[in-house]
């Protein structure tokens, strides 16, 4: 029997199109909604109870794990733990804000026993921070202040249960559950041989900036790198700072290098903003050399300069004459310098 | 009149008996097909109900009815012996019975963030953890639960820490965190509590909760005390809300509204935290806050720390919220020194 065409009229045929539309929205939707998971969702499933570490469960495979050395007297109570970017705030929390702005690579930490300090506990942490610089900038943004220096590297102190250092890129924390006798001794010997494993230095390119804060007035376990928005400044980033008790008052000396003078420039600019809108005021000193920008809120007094391509300047000058005696001795000191 | 034709009636309809039929044939196949395949492919249980629909709102309140309402309960507690400290200070309060009653099963939600020893103050210490534990027992409490979802690894952190073996020794049970105790939740006008895993599986069964903490600096936050410790209730990828570190503690604050809350200020570490290292970083600071208000026992941590309450903002914002008090002479404090 020959199939019976039946007409469709056009009000079908537009109502048909319609369900048909409305049908494909509802799989566009769908579509859509799948594809956006909610976020327990994806917590649950890439980890189970909060992301704990694969690499806790065995031995670490990172540059810095191999860089733990086996020393007598300290018995491993657990496999070497080794961490990235993105999960180092699974070991050390909110702290992990100190490093990842300052270029943190990885991070390898192990526990051990003590054995001649009563079976302390000691866990030793090596942060590769990608650069020197970097490595200062989380070793100084920690300095307990009025610990001795220690001899160990160029950047070294000990307090009664630790030993904290850098070495080239690399920061590095030993730390004991206790302050006992003989201690010391101990963590220096392990730091030893943690050194004798890093690699060899590089030649520097140029002066460490940090080694030009001039001498007199500074105390100098404050000399920090802010690895970012120094002074509450936003993007003010990678400056060097000193604390200064001058005859003429307390003062904070500042020093950044860049690439150009011209980004000296830019930077320096970019606090002079920052502290206008905050208020600051500034201040006419003739005596001053001309590329010295004063200006004081509330009997504080920052200064700002450009010495090629070096910003620098002073923060926090309990008085003009503080600023102006500290400005005047770091130009002196960057005079000459690249 | 004569009746059309039957052809000419179908062709009015459009539709032939037959055509009908097939055509319902067809439709209820493709129903029948539809509904088999999505009740193969439904999974009861689901990943995670949909936003707002089954996810829990809040974690609980626990606070004892008569002192929901108006300014909570503080004493003040100056020593150095944190079990002499916690004992004076709950008993100034009434004692831990007017908080535990016979037969109450208690939470007590300690810091157990790491797993260092309680030497380097990282952690709630396992003498102020043992003082609660027992006093909840001799108030009569039937059971004590104690729990954390830690940083590191939880068995790590309970053994290390001291807290389990403190626990164990009083006759607590240590509940560490597994993916079944983990539940979505919504907090109501919450922004980043949205469908998140909290660690709700540890509440069944519990009608108290007291919140153990140390006082410490803490890099992001400003300082991490009592509401800060709620944190240690939520799963997933958590360091996400770091970046709004002051917004979230303050949602925590609304989710759970606990008993007791003891704030462990005997060594406070006033830098370098949350981790610390060096017990340089420690000090000691003598106190030992007992109080029904949370926000009000960490506006006195702030104080232990040198802070001022600007420089940790999540406290005011949490008594914007009306979580609780940071003004805490509003609470007449009950001051004790147990040095004298």
């Amino acid at each position: 029997m020959a199939r019976r065409k039946v007409r469709v009229g056009a009000a079908q045929r537009l109502t048909g199109y319609g369900i048909l539309s409305l049908l494909g929205l509802i799989i566009i939707g769908l579509l859509v909604q799948q594809a956006r998971f909610n976020p327990a969702v994806n917590a649950v499933l890439r980890a189970p109870l909060k992301g704990r570490l694969a690499a806790a469960a065995g031995p670490a495979n990172s540059a810095t794990a191999v860089l733990l050395p086996q020393v007598a007297g300290f018995t491993p109570l657990a496999p070497v733990e080794s961490f990235g970017p993105d999960n180092l705030s699974d070991k050390i929390d909110g702290k992990a804000e100190l490093y990842l702005p300052a270029g943190f690579k990885e991070m390898s930490c192990r526990k051990f026993a003590l054995e001649s300090a009563g079976k302390a506990y000691v866990e030793v942490f090596i942060y590769e921070m990608g650069s020197a610089q970097n490595a200062f900038a989380v070793f100084s943004g920690q300095r307990r202040p009025g610990s001795p220096g220690s001899p160990l590297t160029a950047n070294a102190y000990s307090t009664a249960n630790a030993l904290f250092f850098t070495q080239g890129r690399f920061y590095v924390e030993i730390v004991a559950d206790r302050a006992a006798e003989g201690l010391q001794n101990s963590l220096e010997s392990y730091a030893k041989a943690l050194l004798a494993k890093f690699p060899t230095k590089v030649a520097k390119k140029e002066t460490d900036l940090k080694t030009l804060f001039p001498k007199e007035g500074l105390a100098p376990d404050t000399v920090r790198l802010c690895a970012a928005d120094t002074f509450g400044c936003e993007g003010l980033n990678n400056f060097f700072t000193g604390e200064y008790s001058l005859k003429s008052g307390k003062a904070t000396g500042f020093m950044a290098r860049r690439d150009t003078p011209e980004q000296a420039q830019a930077e320096a600019q970019r606090y002079l903003d920052f502290l206008a809108a905050n208020g600051y005021q500034k201040v006419q000193t003739p005596a001053a050399p001309a590329n010295f920008s004063v200006l004081v809120l509330d009997n504080s007094y920052e200064l700002v300069f450009v010495q090629g391509r070096t910003v620098a300047g002073v923060h926090d000058a309990t008085s003009p004459e503080a600023a102006l005696e500290l400005a005047g001795k770091l130009r002196s000191e960057l005079k000459g310098k690249p | 009149l004569k009746p059309p034709p039957k052809e000419e009636k179908q062709k009015a309809d459009g539709l032939s008996r037959r055509d009908f039929l097939k055509r319902l044939g067809y439709a209820s196949a493709v129903a029948l097909a539809a509904g088999g395949a999505g009740l193969a492919l439904y999974d009861p249980k689901g990943p995670a109900p949909s936003e707002g629909e089954k996810a829990l709102t809040g974690l609980g309140d626990y606070r004892l009815k008569e002192l929901a309402i108006g300014p909570g309960k503080m004493a003040i507690v100056r020593g150095s012996n944190r079990a002499a400290m916690v004992k004076q200070g709950i008993k100034a309060l009434g004692g831990m019975e007017s908080f535990i009653r016979k037969g109450d099963r208690v939470l007590i939600k300690v810091n157990a963030a790491f797993a260092t020893p309680a030497s380097l103050g990282a952690t709630t210490h396992p003498e102020a953890l043992a003082a609660v534990a027992s006093q909840c027992f001799q108030a009569g409490a039937a059971q004590v639960l104690v729990t954390d979802n830690p940083i590191n690894n939880p068995d790590s952190c309970f053994g290390i820490t001291g807290l389990a073996e403190a626990a164990r020794g009083r006759g607590a049970q240590i509940v560490a965190p597994r993916a079944a105790l983990f539940e979505p939740l919504s907090l109501p006008g919450g922004k980043l509590l949205r469908n998140w895993p909290v660690m709700a599986g540890v509440f069944p069964g519990v009608n108290k909760v007291i919140v153990v903490s140390p006082v410490k600096d803490h890099q992001r936050a400003g300082a991490s005390m009592t509401l800060k410790n709620f944190y240690g209730f939520l799963g997933g990828r958590r360091n996400v809300f770091h970046q709004d570190i002051n917004g979230i503690i303050t949602e925590l604050s609304q989710m759970l509204k606990p008993t007791l809350c003891v704030l462990d200020g005997t060594v406070s570490m006033m830098t370098n935290g949350p981790t610390g290292g060096s017990l340089s970083d420690l000090k000691d600071t003598g106190t030992m806050v007992i109080s029904t208000d949370p926000v009000a026992a960490d506006a006195i941590g702030v104080e232990l720390l040198g802070r001022t309450l600007a420089e940790v903002p999540y406290i005011l914002m949490a008594e914007k919220a009306g979580v609780g008090q940071a003004d805490y002479h509003r609470l007449s404090p009950i001051m004790i020194d147990t040095r004298s």
